[in-house]
């Protein structure tokens, strides 16, 4: 069996951030990934980041992610690529598929930064080719250079769904419209003014009621949407080959289930998730978690959250003084409660906070 | 003051409870099936849905196994659940010439109790399961062998029971049991029901009820794991298992097969079961780990190493989902279908890996007990003063 100080599965950046942090400061990483390439969803985000008063304001993700694998190399942590965590089992042994193999992996330290998922919506059509999440759609344009249609529709406006709506665009789709169950848009101003500016329609108080076709969606049926129901007589037929979903994301969060860590309902944080204390470790003991599987937010907190991680596991292992690691956190956490302010932040900084003091015992 | 009175007071909503329930009701009586969770919800919804006879030994064993199996076709036309009864045969088979020595001599003696089983050849073995590998010496064929869907029949039969009166008193836990003038008060965390005869149909948790009227169960949990493939191409068309399963499964011969460290200490031995759904399920393990039923990765990887090694293709193939279950066992691997020193009082559990094969007869015994009728046959191996009188020696 092969044996590894820390282990943190998922080399997004909460994972990477995380990485970093606690190989700085003396602890033996390893990272696995199931992708051919680290930095999870960064490498999707070609949009300037913006929106947060603490740093990384107007830099794009696709940097952000540049740097974050400059520094995962300089500070010598080790990653698995192309490697897949399928297991996690007593004795913090994490099971790790790799080259055709099944790997067990025993850790002192698992730090788990799996990330989310996106939601699903189910409707009458719902399973048929061209029927997708919105962050597949953007994988596909951004990361593999397909365009997976020519007329889009993107069912909800939040901050995802207008997004890759405008990236579609940038892609050379039409997008025929966004549909909007709320009466009135989710996503911030400038990115909704940047599709409005580019002519696409918003459907708000409206949803999808039937995607249309054989063998490919060739159609998209939407409705006025009131009190929960599609109103009689308002539906309206659209020719699209595309309908992406864009209804919010949930912590991807089978692998904590697995190693036994107490979860709970927060909605404000996209449902299911682990939970965790002010270290970020979960009822498991060394177990932590960082990112979006500790609530579903945006890559800024999620980085913070593995800083936060790996300074606690550095700590731990007795890699770091009390006291400078106490300082260290305290920064950081402080960075964190800044993140989470204004009108998105508030609901997720209480929630946090409900968490934290609840603790997981 | 009881919240139901009924004849018959069932505990434990597995599908030996469900059977038992069923059977009751089906003879008129009046039954509650109670459990402290939902119906399957323990050992019968993690288990594989093999109905066999192949896997018992010769004499009582293999004779009241074949005739719970006669049961199913009857029970697949009589619930209105779908169970998924398929009766394609199984085969057994062996990995050296020992194990065909072994297995020749035990298909003589099962056959002389009128079990369908025969021997095959290499090349009968791979006629009828071409992707098997091609260094086994043979097989051993039982043609009534079967499978079905084991939560459809616990289902199936638990719903039918209700349409028959029975009542279906689930998520609230038994916590005493009374004893009183003509039977029995249980109580549980949600109302009491007073019940003429009770039955303990708890498996692996018999223990705990028996202790309520002051009897001692042995039963033990002993664990299985089992590994769920994706969907596929046709591995293989039955169910397909190692006959040194009979010996993992007994633990008694001196035999000892040429496997791995890892497979010998979790008791691995493979049994393949191909599912309605184009899918297939592998096993088996068999371990003392108390009631744990969380997979374990070494217990998991012996399982797919000794697939391979009988179906090489399995190589190929993913596993999507693994599951543990806690199976009931007893010091002599026969369950317990019998009254007790308690007038009243009926066990119907300790059926190891048995249960759902087993069930349908354990039913209709407990049913003819409490009726007074005559059994369709002699028992007596099974009655739980085996153990007593054992004790007494």
């Amino acid at each position: 069996m092969t044996q590894r100080e820390v282990v943190v599965i998922g080399g997004g950046p909460a994972g990477l951030a995380a990485s970093i942090e606690a190989a700085r400061l003396g602890a033996k990483v390893l990272v696995v990934d199931e992708n051919k390439r680290p930095g999870g969803q960064l490498f999707k985000q070609i949009h300037k980041f913006f929106g947060s008063r603490a740093h990384n304001a107007g830099i794009r993700g696709i940097d952000i992610g540049r740097q974050l694998l400059k520094d995962t190399e300089e500070c010598g942590v080790e990653v698995w690529l192309n490697s897949a965590a399928i297991g996690v089992f007593s004795d913090n042994r994490v099971a790790v598929l790799r080259d055709g193999r099944t790997e067990i992996v025993q850790a002192q330290k698992i730090l788990m930064c799996t990330g989310g998922s996106e939601n699903a919506l189910r409707f009458p059509g719902w399973t048929l080719p061209g029927v997708m999440g919105a962050g597949a759609a953007q994988t596909m344009i951004n990361v593999n250079r397909v365009l997976p249609g020519k007329r889009v529709l993107m069912v909800g406006s939040g901050n995802v769904g207008v997004i890759v709506a405008y990236q579609l665009l940038q892609a050379g789709a039409d997008v025929v419209g966004i549909v909007e169950g709320m009466p009135r848009i989710g996503a911030y101003g400038v990115h909704a003014a940047k599709v409005r500016r580019a002519g696409v329609p918003f459907f708000l108080g409206h949803t999808i009621v039937q995607a249309i076709g054989d063998d490919h969606v060739r159609q998209a049926i939407i409705g006025e949407f009131k009190d929960g129901q599609v109103v009689p007589n308002t539906e309206k037929i659209v020719d699209v080959d595309v309908i992406c979903v864009a209804v919010g994301l949930r912590p991807l969060t089978e692998l904590a289930w697995m190693a036994g860590v107490k979860h709970d309902f927060i909605p404000e944080m996209g449902g299911w998730m682990p939970l965790h204390n002010e270290n970020m470790e979960t009822s498991m003991p060394g177990v932590y978690v960082a990112g979006d599987i500790a609530g579903v937010e945006e890559a800024n907190t999620a980085m913070d959250e593995g800083r936060l991680a790996g300074v606690a596991i550095a700590q731990s292992l007795g890699r770091i003084g009390n006291d400078e690691a106490e300082a260290k956190k305290q920064e950081i956490r402080d960075r964190l409660a800044a993140l989470r302010m204004g009108p998105f932040g508030e609901r997720r900084q209480a929630a946090k906070q409900r968490i934290v003091e609840r603790g997981v015992n | 003051m009881a919240d139901w009175t009924v004849d018959v007071a069932v505990i434990g909503a597995g599908v030996i409870g469900a059977a038992t329930t069923y059977f009751n009701a089906k003879a008129g009586a009046s039954v509650a099936l109670i459990d402290s969770g939902d119906l399957a919800e323990g050992t019968s919804s993690k288990s594989d849905g093999n109905i066999l006879v192949c896997d018992k030994l010769p004499g009582f064993d293999c004779l009241f196994a074949k005739a719970s199996q006669d049961m199913f076709e009857q029970l697949s036309h009589e619930l209105e659940y779908p169970i998924e009864w398929r009766q394609k045969g199984s085969l057994f088979l062996m990995e050296t010439d020992e194990e065909m020595e072994i297995a020749k001599k035990f298909c003589d003696e099962m056959v002389a109790c009128g079990i369908p089983m025969r021997m095959m050849d290499h090349k009968e073995i791979k006629e009828d399961e071409p992707l098997l590998a091609d260094d086994l010496p043979g097989g051993l064929e039982t043609a009534c062998d079967g499978s079905l869907y084991p939560m459809g029949l616990c289902f199936g039969l638990a719903f039918q029971a209700r349409k028959l009166g029975a009542q279906l008193l689930l998520h609230r836990t038994v916590t005493s049991i009374d004893k009183q003038d003509g039977g029995f008060v249980v109580h549980t965390t949600n109302g009491d029901i007073a019940a003429k005869n009770v039955v303990d149909c708890a498996g692996v948790w018999a223990p705990v009820i028996g202790r309520m009227v002051g009897l001692d169960i042995p039963i033990q949990a002993r664990q299985g794991q089992i590994l769920v493939s994706e969907q596929t191409f046709q591995v293989g068309r039955r169910k397909v298992h190692e006959f040194g399963y009979l010996m993992a499964k007994f633990q008694t011969d001196g035999y000892k097969r040429p496997v791995s460290e890892a497979i010998e200490r979790n008791g691995v031995a493979f049994v393949f079961e191909p599912t309605a759904s184009n899918n297939f399920l592998i096993g088996s393990s068999r371990r003392f780990a108390g009631e744990d039923i969380s997979s374990d990765i070494e217990v998991m990887q012996a399982i797919a190493e000794r697939a391979i090694r009988f179906f090489p293709i399995i190589a190929d193939i993913k596993v999507i989902r693994a599951y543990t279950g806690v199976r009931p066992f007893t010091p002599d691997h026969m369950p317990i279908v019998s009254a007790t020193p308690v007038p009243g009082f009926y066990i119907a559990a300790g059926h190891e890996g048995d249960g759902i094969g087993l069930s349908p007869i354990t039913g209709k015994m407990i049913a003819d007990m409490i009726a007074g009728n005559e059994l369709m046959m002699d028992i007596s191996p099974l009655r739980y003063s085996r153990f007593t009188e054992k004790a007494a020696q």
